[in-house]
């Protein structure tokens, strides 16, 4: 059987499809006097034209327009991430500038207490040093459990030795 | 008719490339629409499509006085709009690889892209699932072969420029492409029924 009376398989189908061109000559003519063969091809070639059909149905239209460069200006609502770069920077600023307020505020309240701590101890080390330099000694007569004076200075004098 | 159009195109484009401000606007109404559904299907997002689709034609109007042959501008703007995709495909890998975009917004995203179409009607969302589910299982290059002669027609020479290979090359993926498409029932099915 020569090959011009052979129908097209499905791979020589599937060729004449993308380009019938790159068939060999005896398939070309076998294909363009059979009807068989060309009713395959025609039926593949209508799904695929179905396929871009429907492509082109089921894709939504585009929304926007294109800006292109030199178009006028752009209206107030399209500067919005503009405008939202400018206020998060504005308050990231604040944000630093508040925190080291708070920093120097907090600094100042710690100094403040500092000083206040500062006196108290110096209140107390003048209290502890008036005591050792004049000692309060009508109070102590009544741990010693004596009476006399003297008595008392020695038993100091017992108990911390100035030399 | 088709020739004229062709025509009509390339000598748009050789004013736009001139300066011609009138004609570059004309030029991107021409390409809209078109070039819009070719990053849709692509993206499966509207607001994604919008957004490429603008830095598109920013990119064209900027690049195009490096346009060689007005006559070839189709092929040239999807080059650039094929190169954008890869761009967001990429950009989109690396956010999901820190964690910025996870796998569960990607099914989402691929299988109810339809969700900001309210004109949706069942055929439509079933037509975009079995469109995905074909395009999925085939290669990087069958895949966008296949979607450019198919649902953008493109000739195979112009698939050719847009991809920068040589056309036997384009055939070899078409011919690949068009055999799983063959083997594919989901699909088929469905367009014998709309083309009845």
């Amino acid at each position: 059987m020569k090959s011009k009376d052979l129908h097209l398989d499905e791979d020589q189908v599937i060729r004449s499809v993308v380009d019938e061109n790159d068939l060999s000559v005896s398939v070309r003519d076998h294909l363009s006097t059979c009807s068989a063969c060309q009713r395959k091809k025609e039926q593949i070639e209508k799904e695929l034209t179905s396929l871009g059909r429907m492509a082109k149905e089921s894709a939504p239209l585009p929304r926007q327009e294109i800006r292109l460069p030199f178009h006028k200006p752009r209206g107030l609502w399209s500067w919005r991430p503009v405008f939202a770069t400018g206020l998060a920077v504005i308050l990231l600023i604040a944000g630093v500038w508040w925190s080291g307020l708070l920093v120097t505020t907090s600094g100042e309240k710690m100094t403040a207490r500092i000083i206040g701590e500062t006196e108290n101890d110096r209140q107390l080390m003048a209290e502890i040093d008036a005591l050792e330099e004049y000692v309060p000694y009508d109070f102590y007569p009544d741990i010693s459990g004596e009476s006399d004076p003297d008595y008392f200075v020695e038993f100091l004098e017992f108990v911390v030795p100035l030399e | 008719m088709m020739a004229d159009i062709n025509y009509q195109v390339a000598e748009l484009a050789e004013k736009a490339r001139a300066g011609d401000r009138a004609s570059l606007e004309q030029l991107v109404n021409h390409f809209h629409e078109e070039i819009f559904r070719m990053v849709y299907y692509r993206t499966r997002s509207r607001m994604d499509a919008e957004d490429l689709t603008q830095e598109i034609f920013m990119r064209m109007s900027k690049n195009l006085s490096g346009l060689k042959d007005a006559g070839r501008i189709r092929p040239w703007l999807y080059c650039i709009a094929l190169n954008r995709v890869r761009d967001f495909h990429r950009k989109k890998r690396i956010l999901s690889f820190f964690g910025t975009t996870t796998e569960l917004d990607a099914v989402a995203q691929a299988t109810a892209g339809s969700n900001n179409n309210p004109g949706d009607n069942v055929m439509q969302k079933e037509f975009r699932l079995q469109l995905h589910r074909f395009t999925e299982g085939l290669s990087r290059w069958e895949r966008e072969v296949f979607m450019l002669r198919f649902v953008d027609h493109l000739r195979i020479r112009e698939i050719a420029e847009a991809l920068k290979k040589s056309e036997n090359t384009i055939k070899t993926h078409l011919y690949r492409a068009l055999k799983k498409f063959r083997e594919n029932p989901g699909l088929r099915d469905l367009l014998r029924g709309e083309a009845l």
